[in-house]
């Protein structure tokens, strides 16, 4: 396999990589509860926040990682019982709700830490292969997202909590009648969707400035992935969305750089969206009947 | 134009009948002689007050009237600030230059708001992919400018400038007016008057109808024989024009436009105006914007950099306890209710799920 | 490809249309010849609102094709099988509550720029139901099945070929349904053809001259009134009667 290959490879590799973290907590919450959480990015800024300060009060970075998770976590939920649970059934009202919450945040965060944080030096090296190098710790951030979609997988497949979750996910009503507290799912999903959020902000902190609107550079990308994705299927369209759009960031950013690429990726999600509305993972619904005939 | 009038007079938004309308023309007086008392900083302040007005009128009629909510307004305020730059920067030498200039950024932002709206509209996708798709674009634009500091990066002379943005536009002159100053200021009152006037009639009249139709049962509409994704494209562009015009004001006003016009704080603020004025009603949205604009300039002139929490507060406060705008509930008496019922019950109310 | 006969205004081939595992529609075939006056029913579950959606254009079928007037319409969506001369209601309600009748009236009236029918049947509809008296109220303060009487009237206003009808007498008093059956079987004896769906016997019996019977998502039966409402089979998919042993 010569370098070239493995470079590409690698380019790819980090891209989807970095679609799925950006955008795995805004997908779980939507599959649910169909509401986009705008303040999305600042959860993801909360969990980097929070990686920083544990590392720079000595704790080593994977456990700091796995603090900022459950630090934003339990953010959500507080959240959730406080404000977001006024707005089931009113997505719009979500929507813009929490675009209030995600301008506190940001300003908020200005306000009382300043304009920087000290930064996460990057974990592990690089290796090279030929003329190109490749950083180590993006290597594990493409395992850890394939870790994650697996951990997720099994969450929801294998746990009474991920069955509760689905059978609300599809019947709300019938699940309240089977004697589900869908309030209590709600709840926890809505934490996971926001730890999930944060721990990728930790995961992504050492590869980038962490200052209070660090969240924004994600927003772009986490919600192209979601509105390509669609909320039919949580796991399924996340997967096949960030997959999806890295093979077509890929090429275009290592031609014309990386703002083309995220460029391309909004006039793939506009082409996208006129021929399949729902995104990509109403797709699954569509070739099983395809198949059907 | 009796016709006008009587349409002028319709139901569709908060006030009307002569009491209302003798008090609009006092309002409009007031604007007027306003600068007889003010200096010329001071005009050019209100005039900065009063100058998003526009796009706000846009964004209730989108949102409010249409029910179709987009983030992305200022992208379209941005395309018209860059191009009227562009358009007049190239046409100093020319007499009608500068209003050839407005119009080219008019025109922009209409088709680029038209071909955007085309794949979103036709698409019939889902309400929230709207304001995330629209936002995104603000998003890219306004990165996509901030990398244009290199030299290279100009249309004919005009330097794009990149995150410093554009200086020097030049100001409209029509005939021997140079718009600036008091002139500026009378042309913003103009403008925010006409756009008022004109929207009311059209919200009033079929189009209108159509369109809050549209919003109160998508699919009614549609089987009456309405074609619907036309009706939210028109809306859209309607919405996306009258961004444009505050654009364009907005860059009368300063003779500047950077990149962080289009970004993501600034894409907030139409939002919020609206959402705490109250979406269904153009007169709630444009006092909310004027109000707004005001108490963000003056917290952030005095040093306090506290004004987007305040705000993104504001907002939330809003859209929990008060849905329908803060002026649109006082003028619907709803305030009255929930203070009575404050009074009525010790406990705090509980937060159900679902609807 | 058959041609349609001049007179066949709607038709239907071999639409199908599955939800999941759930097969909606199967292969149903379906004429409504002009001025015919068709029922459409069915035992719970049969399919008769996808049935329904499917010729209105709401529903994208996944086999089959949906003709009107001739004119293979499966693709239009809608709003422009709307222009092309049927009339559409349902059974929620959806008149436009904020505005007045006159003015719901009028907004049907608008719908597009020209080619409208004549509106003969609408001002005959809207004579028989007394709507010119509550003309200036606005929809919400309207009783139930003037409400209804509205949606019709609306469905009326360009002149449709055709009438498609969805329950349009669930939840009115037996008199009202009476009367609306009176109404609609007059539009059709001076040419309006009608699809009525429908689950109240009593206004199948009166109004319908012929009756298509779905079950499980196809055509059970289909014919004059008599002699389907005779069926014994029919009366067992309604009634689930077990049959006695045989012999």
């Amino acid at each position: 396999m010569g370098p070239e290959l493995a470079s590409i490879l690698y380019q790819f590799g980090t891209n989807a990589a970095f679609l799925l973290l950006s955008a795995l907590g805004l997908i779980v919450i939507l599959g649910m509860m169909n509401i986009i959480n705008l303040a999305h990015g600042e959860f993801m800024m909360l969990g980097a926040y929070a990686a920083t300060f544990a590392v720079h009060r000595g704790i080593p970075f994977p456990l700091a990682v796995i603090v900022a998770f459950f630090a934003t976590a339990l953010f959500g939920i507080v959240l959730e019982r406080l404000v977001i649970r006024r707005f089931y059934g009113r997505e719009l009202g979500a929507l813009v709700t929490t675009w209030g919450i995600s301008l506190i945040l940001a300003q908020g965060a200005l306000l009382l830490f300043g304009p920087y944080m000290p930064s996460i030096p990057i974990p592990g090296g690089a290796v090279s292969a030929g003329a190109f190098s490749f950083s180590v710790y993006w290597l594990i951030l493409i395992g850890i997202s394939i870790a994650l979609v697996v951990a997720l997988t099994i969450v929801y497949r294998a746990t009474s909590f991920g069955l509760q979750a689905r059978a609300t996910m599809q019947n709300p009503t019938m699940a309240r009648s089977l004697g589900i507290r869908i309030g209590r799912i709600y709840m926890l999903t809505f934490g996971l969707g926001a730890g999930l959020a944060g721990l990728s902000g930790a995961l992504l902190a050492p590869t980038t400035s962490i200052a209070p609107f660090m969240g924004q550079q994600f927003v772009a990308p986490a919600f192209i992935t979601v509105v390509v994705g669609g909320g039919a299927n949580v796991i399924a369209g996340a997967v096949g969305s960030s997959t999806f759009l890295a093979l077509i960031e890929t090429p275009v950013s290592l031609t014309l750089g990386t703002f083309y690429g995220t460029m391309a990726l909004l006039v793939m999600a506009l082409l996208i969206i006129r021929v399949l509305p729902a995104g990509i993972s109403s797709l699954g619904g569509r070739l099983k009947l395809a198949a059907a005939r | 134009m009796r016709r006008l009038l009587h349409l002028l007079n319709g139901p569709h938004d908060l006030g009307r009948g002569p009491v209302f309308w003798s008090g609009m023309a006092l309002l409009g007086a007031a604007f007027l002689a306003y600068p007889t008392v003010a200096s010329s900083f001071g005009a050019t302040n209100t005039a900065y007050y009063l100058l998003n007005i526009p796009m706000a009128l846009g964004l209730s009629l989108l949102w409010g009237y249409g029910g179709v909510l987009s983030f992305g307004q200022v992208a379209f305020y941005g395309i018209a600030g860059y191009t009227y730059g562009i358009v007049a920067g190239n046409l100093t030498d020319v007499a009608w230059g500068t209003p050839v200039a407005a119009l080219v950024a008019l025109l922009m932002a209409g088709l680029s708001a038209a071909a955007f709206g085309y794949f979103v509209f036709y698409g019939r996708v889902a309400a929230w992919i709207v304001p995330i798709l629209t936002l995104v674009l603000a998003l890219l634009l306004s990165t996509f400018l901030g990398l244009t500091a290199g030299y290279q990066w100009r249309v004919g002379t005009v330097q794009l400038g990149g995150y410093n943005g554009m200086t020097g536009i030049p100001s409209l002159q029509i005939g021997g007016i140079s718009f600036q100053d008091y002139a500026f200021f009378y042309l913003v009152v103009a403008v925010v008057a006409f756009c008022y006037v004109a929207l009311r009639i059209w919200l009033n009249a079929h189009r209108g109808q159509v369109l809050m139709a549209t919003r109160e049962d998508m699919l009614r509409t549609e089987l009456l024989g309405y074609d619907v994704r036309l009706e939210q494209l028109r809306a859209f562009v309607l919405a996306s024009l009258l961004a444009g015009v505050s654009g364009l004001l907005y860059v009368q006003w300063g003779n500047y436009i950077t990149p962080s016009a289009m970004g993501l704080q600034q894409a907030a603020l139409p939002v919020i105006w609206v959402a705490v004025g109250g979406r269904d009603s153009l007169l709630a949205a444009a006092i909310a914007t004027f109000l707004l604009n005001q108490l963000t300039y003056v917290l952030s002139s005095s040093g306090n950099q506290s004004a987007l929490v305040i705000v993104g507060g504001l907002l939330v406060a809003v859209m929990m306890f008060s849905p329908d705008g803060i002026i649109v509930g006082l003028a619907r008496g709803r305030w009255l209710s929930t203070l009575r019922g404050w009074r009525g019950t010790a406990r705090p109310r509980e937060a159900t799920n679902g609807q | 490809m058959v041609s349609d006969a001049a007179d066949t205004i709607l038709r239907a081939e071999g639409l199908s249309k599955r939800f999941g595992g759930v097969i909606a529609a199967d292969g149903i075939h379906f004429r409504l010849q002009r001025g015919e006056m068709r029922c459409v029913v069915g035992p719970n579950g049969a399919g008769k609102s996808t049935f329904f959606a499917l010729l209105c254009g709401i529903l994208r079928p996944d086999s089959g094709r949906v003709f009107l007037k001739g004119k293979d319409v499966t693709d239009l969506p809608a709003f422009q099988r709307v222009r092309m001369g049927i009339g559409l209601t349902f059974q929620t309600n959806r008149a436009f509550h904020a505005l007045t009748v006159a003015e719901n009236l009028e907004t049907a009236r608008r719908a597009s720029a020209g080619g409208a029918g004549d509106d003969a049947h609408f001002r005959a509809a809207y004579a028989a139901f007394e709507l010119a008296a509550c003309s200036n109220l606005p929809a919400r303060e309207l009783p139930h099945h003037q409400l209804q009487w509205l949606e019709i009237c609306m469905a009326l206003r360009r002149g449709p070929d055709a009438l498609l009808l969805d329950e349009p007498t669930a939840g009115m008093s037996p008199g009202e349904t009476m009367f609306t059956a009176d109404v609609l079987k007059t539009l059709s004896r001076d040419g309006l053809a009608l699809i009525v769906v429908e689950h109240d016997v009593a206004f199948v019996r009166k109004v319908a001259e012929t009756l298509t019977v779905l079950h499980q998502g196809a055509v059970f039966a289909e014919g004059p009134v008599e002699s389907v409402t005779a069926r014994e089979d029919v009366r067992e998919i309604y009634l689930g009667r077990v049959r006695e042993a045989a012999g």
